[in-house]
């Protein structure tokens, strides 16, 4: 695939293939930049990048929003065509997904080397920061990919971790970073914490679109999101070492080094969050930075996060929907594609193929027994190997007449749930829904399903030459 | 720091009420804001945000902090004992 060394020539691809907006005109940090990435998410799926050069206060500084916040961003991203389809682009990610581990290398110099700042760190200074929803509690860095090491397994490269975690700056060298007891690093910090040490991190910012995709993805504890790089580019993907050992992506416009204090929580939030409301206020670790590296006139990279679809929702879409597809099919061969784009999976749409009456059901149970699914997968819509789960059109048809709701509709109490689902009672645990919105086959025969619509002779060739044209017509 | 406006929106935390603020920041580019800290509630706020952001009047009532409720929020993750104190050793 087109692979992308680093987040400027990702940008010059999208600038190149009218996906990226500059806005030189004088921008305030607040409220424009927030209200701009948050309109462009209302403006369709297809909206470009934006590059902010003027903002009110900073001489050089650049910002860039909405990155991946379409689907011809994230296609590009992933090396495609910019007009794929989502569900191919899901099996593009899933075949990457599949080919794990991949490869990384490490090499010695890289660009974000170029200037190095040690004696009194401050990020106001360093980086243009700002807020992004009116009630958040202050500036964030929400599309960094944190680094850390077990340091009870310093040496295993596999359970080097790799997050997105978001991380709220508290001070010229200090930030909150919100870590629960599911995430890696949490881990990292309880095994540092037992030993009485801090722990060291490295926070990458504003790197090549792979590694942010990679940073997202709910992978196991020990697989590593480099090699999971390299599997999807599908050549190995570069990183450079910090002192402390950590590896960091070569691509980085920023790259901050500082270490999480074992046995401090301080107040954190709140931040507007994925699924549409506010985080509220929680006493969260804290990171204390030493030493910030960054390339000349660095960028700034950053996603607004808001009331879905947002570009956290791209960048949580593929990420989640391959996992999922990945622990699913290997127990069920039958099923075509999973679709978990809604709130980070809280909806989820499968298609499969069914073998005999009650088989779509049992694929339903088993999204919900998936290990994100227990924390996520609260609705599950079940189609027909032949409707495609990403086209929404076609679920709903195929919601309107194949579920008769009193055979098809599946309510399961008492289930986990994540506390960020606002729909919990009490917090953590929700009823869970599945609806079989395939087609009936024996033994549960009903209902009249004799002769279901196809296409004319010679649709997909019309479809073929027409797309072709149509293109043409742009 | 002549701008009346900017006096007024340092004089007491928007979010808790809290009068222990400071001048956490200054635009590199001199004059054009100032960015305000809150040590109790660690608020931030700039000079130039809507006034919803830096008035204590106006800032809305579903965000606000009561400065005596903080101590009790939750501790996520839990914090692990170093192991001679958890093993009592």
């Amino acid at each position: 695939m087109r692979t992308y060394q680093d987040l400027r020539e990702f940008l010059a691809v999208l600038e190149q293939q009218g996906q990226l907006l500059r806005i030189t005109d004088e921008v305030s940090l607040e409220p424009d930049l927030g209200a701009a990435a948050c309109a462009l998410g209302q403006l369709g799926e297809a909206s470009p990048a934006i590059q902010f050069s003027n903002i009110a206060g900073y001489r050089n500084a650049r910002v860039v929003l909405n990155v991946h916040g379409s689907w011809p961003n994230h296609a590009l991203a992933l090396g495609m065509d910019r007009d794929s389809p989502p569900r191919d682009q899901f099996h593009r990610f899933v075949d990457g997904y599949t080919q794990y581990p991949g490869e990384f290398r490490r090499v010695k110099d890289a660009p974000w080397q170029e200037i190095v700042v040690e004696d009194d760190v401050n990020l106001y200074d360093l980086m243009p920061l700002f807020r992004l929803n009116r009630g958040d509690g202050g500036h964030f860095l929400d599309k960094a990919c944190a680094v850390s090491r077990d340091p009870d397994d310093p040496d295993n490269d596999n359970v080097e971790n790799v997050g997105i975690y978001r991380l709220q700056v508290k001070g010229p060298n200090r930030l909150g970073i919100l870590a629960v007891p599911q995430h890696d690093i949490a881990i990292h910090l309880a095994h540092a914490e037992r030993r009485g040490e801090d722990l060291p991190v490295a926070i990458a910012l504003g790197t090549d679109p792979i590694v942010t995709l990679m940073g997202a993805t709910p992978m196991l504890y020990d697989q590593l999101e480099y090699r999971m790089a390299g599997a999807l580019q599908g050549e190995p993907y570069q990183v450079v070492s910090t002192e402390n050992g950590l590896d960091v992506p070569w691509g980085s416009e920023y790259v901050l080094e500082g270490r999480m204090l074992a046995g401090q929580r301080e107040l954190e939030g709140p931040f507007g969050e994925f699924p549409g409301y506010y985080s509220g206020c929680h006493r969260y670790p804290v990171i204390e930075i030493d030493r910030v590296s960054h390339r000349k006139d660095p960028i700034y990279d950053a996603v607004y996060v808001g009331r879905p679809w947002t570009e956290i929702d791209y960048l949580q879409a593929m990420t989640t929907s391959a996992p999922i597809y990945a622990q699913v099919s290997a127990d069920f061969p039958e099923v075509s594609a999973v679709n978990a784009l809604y709130t980070h999976g809280l909806v989820v749409v499968v298609s499969t193929k069914t073998r005999y009456g009650g088989f779509a059901k049992a694929v339903g149970l088993r999204v919900l027994a998936t290990r994100h699914g227990l924390g996520y997968a609260k609705v599950v819509i079940v189609v027909d190997d032949n409707v495609d789960p990403f086209d929404l059109k076609q679920v709903m048809w195929a919601i309107s007449v194949k579920v008769n709701p009193d055979r098809d509709v599946m309510i399961l109490p008492n289930l986990s749930i994540n506390p960020l689902d606002p729909a919990g009672q009490p917090t953590g645990v929700a009823a869970k829904m599945i609806i079989d919105a395939t087609t009936p086959i024996a033994p549960d025969l009903r209902g009249d399903y004799g002769q279901e619509l196809d296409t004319p002779q010679r649709t997909d060739e019309w479809r073929t030459r027409l797309a072709s044209l149509i293109k043409d017509l742009r | 720091m002549s701008d009346p406006d900017l006096d007024l929106t340092a004089r007491m935390c928007p979010r808790c009420g809290a009068t222990t603020i400071d001048t956490r920041a200054t635009s590199p580019v001199a004059g054009v804001w100032i960015l305000f800290a809150c040590s109790t509630c660690l608020y931030v706020w700039r000079s130039t945000e809507p006034e919803e952001n830096r008035d204590p009047d106006r800032y809305p009532t579903a965000f606000r902090l009561v400065p005596q409720d903080l101590a009790d929020l939750p501790i996520l993750p839990a914090i692990q004992p170093p192991r001679g104190q958890a093993d009592g050793g």
